[in-house]
């Protein structure tokens, strides 16, 4: 649950190389070969597909309910997952706040990729005093524990989910900013780097061809693993009543809203700590594929 | 090495320097007046007027932020808008709750997290380690708060064996080490550490399956050496890197005990920070998070300062 | 349910545990630890914060008002009884001028004499703000209940005069909120009420042994209350925040409070099964939405008000709460003596609901949306966000979308007072409060009165109609109790007729108690006499 400063040091170590075509395929090659990895990228697949076509697969609507069918356990036919606290089918209210959730466990990451990365690489090429200052500005958001950081920005903001959103992205750019720095920064000093330069290659080919293509793979791998602390991250802010409001399903939410449901149907109210378990758990470990994949070294 | 220590002493400044710019900003990046956000509702128009002056929001922002920590510095951290207390007083006593569940924590994740680390290290790739690696990616997978919900239901309420609130019979006023008070502190302390268990164990494990591979322990292992003597050469070259982990989860433990501490009502930061929240008690989240990433900061700093110590390989100048 | 589920998992044989876990903190026989709904321990200054709960607990305990409530029996409505005041009456001349004639003898926990200058000091402590001993806190919350007062004085040691601004009939009611904190122990603390907070001294049958902010209040009997039959049989009352429903249960069954207030409606069958008594009475309470009457605040609309109060399934809400309140009929509770016969029937009809809103020019294409300000937690506030989500469902099914502001209790209160124009009310338009609702003032003249219009006192909504205020200026000037009543039954008629609040129900005060504790009998009122509990091993 903690971004940590040493993971994002040791990533930016991995040997430079040019990344070319054959290099993806490769991976590919080597991550199918591994079979946790896969078994976890397909199910992060499907839900990702159940979450995207929610509206059009037939369920219910997650929002309204109906106080009579309350806390109907598991199985109940109708309900293939029974119902929450309000009567409202827990299996539509699942998918649906697995948009919520995976939404806010992937748009944070994706915003803090662009902002971080354009960030790190600025400061890792241009160096001096803007190496300095971006670099300095970071130090001082590391200071901060991750969640602290979330809570802070979130508590001031207020609850909602674009304060959501604004606190976590802010969460995830320093660990972001620093690894791509360190890997410009070392691809800069590189020869062939300064021969292109002197060559005549404007600053932004020699971004995108030499200092890109070596930033994006560990930065990658090192997003997948974010996107598993996002997503708890955010649970936890709607858990705290800082991010999702009602009646919107979102997973820590409802695990909130069902705390009282745990002495009547334990199974109900645990339904949504397994779905974060579960996506949590499978990002985890498809993050690892696709390090060993990589070649990215822990 | 003393240019070390001197040259990370002074780098501290301005981080913590910063770190009190972005606590001092919270309160101007809420929506609305930021005078509302450290006032009581029905505060009069005099004590408007005072409150006005006395943090000095006529005047431009960075007057405002001298001001400000010119008064923290005097340990006036405003006062609660909820109570009415001086942050201070109340964060200075929820500090010491939030360190004692911290310790406990920590004594419980990081001795496992190294011990399980270093077990599927030494076995690696063998049904051991994969086991050890399954827990710990468990263990960080795992929303905690939700685990602590799940173990008072059967360790408090079902088996009746330990209490689910409060921190000691007598309250955190009355806290000693002792078995009664102990019991108080297990639940929490249990949940809170699984984050940092996970982590370590993954830590230790990759370092000690890296020094393991290396080339001078096969060397020693052929001159003769000992299984406890290769494993006291991979611990020493283990220590510097884990204890820089266990100094980051440190500062984790003390953040991220927030969501722990609302659910086991542990009178610590945590459960201060979700009464300010709730409550929209600005000063009093100022306050606790200046606090709190201060503390952070010392303790990297301390990290950094024992690292070389422990360190054999780098010899700073 | 969860039973079977646990000895299917073959976990523990249940039904004993809850009781085998009773002995988990070593505590002597005698000790009562309540489990409250509050996030903080409530302000001991005197004039309490947290709602009624904080009066109960923190108010009438450590303190005594003029005038206290009886709260002996179970069986009848509670009525007032002389506290601090043997006796009172107004002027026959002038309708303006009341005598209290004060108790003698009765000293404050430090020793010093409870007198008619405590008194003025006391009320100059809430209304006179230049005064030394001004506390803007405890005027915060006992300036409001007192509107009537104009001025006061000692005409001699044991007799007080008080005048009010004009005839009002209700003083004594107001009166009966005011809690009497010692002159000599804030002398003694350095005149600073943050050291007071931490001794305070008021002449009550309890006394405060100590207090953690946030964390726990011991209180221990005092034994030289001035009514020896309250004098508590108990040792020691140890009052705990668990502002969490769920930890609250979770505390109780795991035997570390004995009582714990509002237990979760769900738990209530399990709680039961294994031995804890749920005690309930009718209580003169109310939860609502109090309305925003702001121009351009949709509820200005008769019918929109109409067709929410119809939309509202109370029956299937009842369930949600086990059974555990009174579906609203009108803003009284039903068997008030204050109810009369209004003729709008409030009742569960959504098809009326639809055409009603139709007529006011609102339909599917054209929804209506309003923004409603509610607390996760509270004094008397229920389970206010599944009832408030379950609100909202209802009235999505008509055509009203609703959107929430959850704050905090205590903030709620603050801005029930700051009133819907407040910048503080973030632009709600209606704030979903729980009214204590025992006497003509807190019960109806207070939400609507124009004189009162919030930050003034506590109409929230800004509501003011000539004939409303009509109607409570005949409550006041009516000193006769019968014919009171009547104005009071032709007043509540008007609330229901207009559908002036969004009226869904009302409280039953459960409580779960441990079966250790013995002796409580649970009054008809917000506020409970603990003296007579015991607690058996």
């Amino acid at each position: 649950m903690s971004v940590t400063a040493k993971t994002t040091i040791n990533i930016a170590r991995e040997e430079i190389s040019d990344s070319s075509r054959g290099y993806w395929r490769e991976v590919f090659q080597r991550l199918r070969r591994d079979p946790v990895a896969m078994a976890c990228g397909t199910l992060i697949l499907l839900l990702l597909a159940a979450v995207i076509f929610a509206p059009w697969i037939g369920l219910q609507d997650p929002v309204t309910g109906s106080m009579i069918q309350r806390l109907k356990p598991v199985g109940t036919p109708g309900h293939v997952l029974g119902t929450d606290e309000l009567g409202r089918d827990m299996l539509s209210r699942l998918v649906y706040g697995g948009r919520l959730t995976l939404m806010l466990g992937l748009l944070p990451v994706l915003f803090a990729l662009v902002i971080g990365t354009a960030l790190g690489v600025f400061a890792g090429y241009a160096g001096g005093i803007f190496n300095t200052v971006i670099m300095r500005v970071v130090d001082v958001f590391f200071a901060f524990p991750s969640i602290l950081l979330a809570i802070a920005i979130s508590g001031a903001l207020g609850a909602g989910i674009v304060n959501s959103l604004v606190s976590l992205t802010i969460v995830f750019i320093p660990p972001i900013t620093r690894v791509a720095e360190s890997v410009t920064a070392s691809v800069r000093s590189l020869e062939y780097v300064d021969a292109a330069r002197i060559s005549g290659a404007g600053p932004l080919t020699v971004v995108r061809v030499h200092v890109l293509g070596n930033v994006l793979s560990p930065i990658f791998v090192y997003a997948t693993s974010l996107t598993s602390v996002s997503m708890i991250l955010a649970a936890g802010l709607s858990f705290l009543g800082l991010g999702v409001r009602p009646p919107e399903p979102e997973w820590g939410l409802m695990l909130n809203t069902l705390r009282t449901a745990i002495y009547i149907d334990p199974l109900i109210a645990a339904l949504p700590g397994v779905m974060i378990f579960l996506t949590s758990l499978c990002l985890n470990l498809l993050s690892d594929g696709l390090r060993s994949a990589m070649n990215v070294k822990d | 090495m003393l240019t070390y220590f001197i040259q990370r002493l002074v780098y501290v400044v301005p981080v913590a320097l910063g770190v009190s710019v972005f606590c001092f900003l919270l309160v101007h990046i809420a929506p609305g007046d930021p005078l509302t956000a450290v006032m009581p509702i029905d505060a009069t128009a005099e004590q408007q007027a005072a409150m006005r002056a006395a943090y000095g929001f006529d005047k431009p922002l960075p007057v405002q932020f001298l001001v400000w920590l010119g008064n923290a510095l005097a340990g006036d951290l405003g006062n609660s808008i909820a109570t009415g207390r001086p942050v201070a007083g109340e964060v200075m006593r929820a500090v010491g709750n939030t360190l004692i569940l911290a310790f406990a924590a920590s004594l419980i994740g990081f001795s496992l997290g190294i011990l399980f680390g270093f077990i599927a290290g030494y076995f690696k790739d063998t049904p051991i380690d994969r086991a050890v690696t399954a827990l710990s990616i468990t263990g960080v997978s795992v929303p905690n708060y939700w685990l602590g919900i799940v173990l008072v239901v059967i360790f408090s309420v079902m088996l009746g064996w330990l209490p689910s609130t409060g921190a000691g019979p007598g309250g955190s006023s009355a806290w000693r080490w002792d078995v009664e008070h102990l019991r108080f502190i297990v639940l929490p302390a249990v949940t809170l550490s699984v984050v940092p268990m996970g982590i370590v164990a993954r830590t230790v494990r990759a370092l000690v399956g890296d020094v393991l591979s290396q080339d001078f322990v096969t060397a020693l292992a052929a001159k003769g050496m000992g299984r406890a003597g290769i494993l006291r050469h991979v611990m020493r070259n283990v220590a510097p890197t884990t204890l820089s982990v266990v100094g980051l989860q440190l500062g984790y433990l003390l953040g991220g005990s927030i969501l722990i501490e609302t659910v086991f009502n542990w009178p610590g930061t945590g459960f201060l920070l979700s009464n300010a929240i709730f409550q929209r008690d600005l000063p009093l989240l100022q306050g606790t998070i200046l606090v709190l990433a201060l503390f952070f900061v010392f303790v990297n700093l301390l990290v950094d300062l024992v690292q070389p110590l422990v360190d054999p390989r780098i010899k700073r100048t | 349910m969860i039973w079977k589920f646990l000895r299917g998992a073959a976990l523990a044989a249940l039904p004993a545990a809850a009781i085998a876990a009773a002995p988990v903190d070593a505590f002597a026989a005698g000790t009562l630890r309540i489990g409250m709904t509050a996030s903080d321990i409530p302000l001991t200054t005197g004039q309490t914060d947290q709602g009624g709960e904080g009066m109960r607990f923190m108010g009438y305990t450590l303190y005594d008002a003029l005038v206290n409530w009886d709260l002996g029996s179970a069986e009848k409505p509670s009525v007032l009884t002389p506290g601090l005041a043997v006796e009172w009456g107004v002027d026959e001349a002038d309708k303006t001028k009341w005598t209290f004639k004060l108790r003698e003898g009765v000293t404050f926990h430090d020793g010093s004499a409870f007198n008619a200058e405590a008194v003025v000091w006391n009320l100059d402590k809430l209304l006179k703000e230049d005064s030394e001993q001004y506390d803007p806190r405890q005027a915060a919350q006992g300036k409001s209940r007192i509107p009537a007062v104009s001025s006061y004085k000692a005409v001699d040691d044991l007799t007080l005069e008080i005048v009010t601004r004009e005839p009002d009939a209700t003083l004594p009611y107001q009166l009966a909120w005011i809690m009497m904190s010692s002159p000599a122990n804030w002398e003694t603390q350095g005149k600073d009420w943050e050291k007071v907070a931490s001794s305070p001294s008021g002449t009550g049958p309890w006394k405060l042994d100590s207090f953690v902010p946030r964390e726990r209040a011991e209180l221990v009997p005092n034994p030289d209350y001035w009514d020896g039959t309250r004098v508590p049989k108990l040792d020691r009352l140890v009052l705990l925040p668990l502002p969490e429903p769920n930890a609250r249960s979770a505390a109780l069954m795991s035997g570390q409070v004995d009582w714990i207030e509002a237990p979760a409606p769900d738990l209530v069958p399990a709680l039961e099964g294994n031995g804890f008594q749920i005690v309930s009475n009718t209580l003169p309470h109310n939860w609502t939405w109090h309305l925003s009457r702001l121009e351009g605040s949709p509820w200005n609309d008769l019918n929109v008000r109409k067709a929410a109060n119809l939309a509202i399934d109370r029956e299937s809400m009842k369930q949600l709460l086990g059974g555990l309140m009174v579906p609203a009929k009108g803003f009284l509770p039903p068997s008030s003596q204050w109810f009369g016969k209004p003729e709008f029937d409030v009742r569960y009809d959504p098809e009326e609901a639809k055409r009603l809103l139709t007529e006011a020019g609102h339909g599917p294409d054209n929804r209506l949306k309003v923004k409603a300000l509610i607390s996760p937690s509270g004094s008397g506030q229920m389970l206010p966000l599944p009832m408030n989500e379950f609100i909202q469902q209802n009235l999505a099914e008509v055509g009203i979308d609703v959107e929430f502001e959850v704050v905090e209790w205590n903030t709620m209160i603050n801005i029930w007072r700051a009133g819907a124009e407040s910048e503080n009310a973030l632009g709600t338009q209606s704030i979903n409060f729980s009214y204590f609702i025992q006497d003509p003032f807190t019960g109806l003249i207070r939400h609507l009165s124009c004189d009162l219009i919030a930050p003034n006192g506590t109409n929230w909504g800004h509501y003011c109609d000539p004939e409303m205020d009509a109607l409570f200026k005949e409550i006041r000037n009516t000193f006769d109790p019968e014919a009171q009543d009547e104005v009071m039954r032709r007043t509540h008629e008007k609330y229901v007729n207009e559908a002036l609040f969004l009226m869904v129900t009302h409280d039953v005060a459960p409580r779960a108690l441990s079966p250790k504790v013995k002796g409580f009998v649970q009054a008809q009122n917000w506020f409970q006499d603990f003296a007579p509990i015991t607690i058996e091993e």
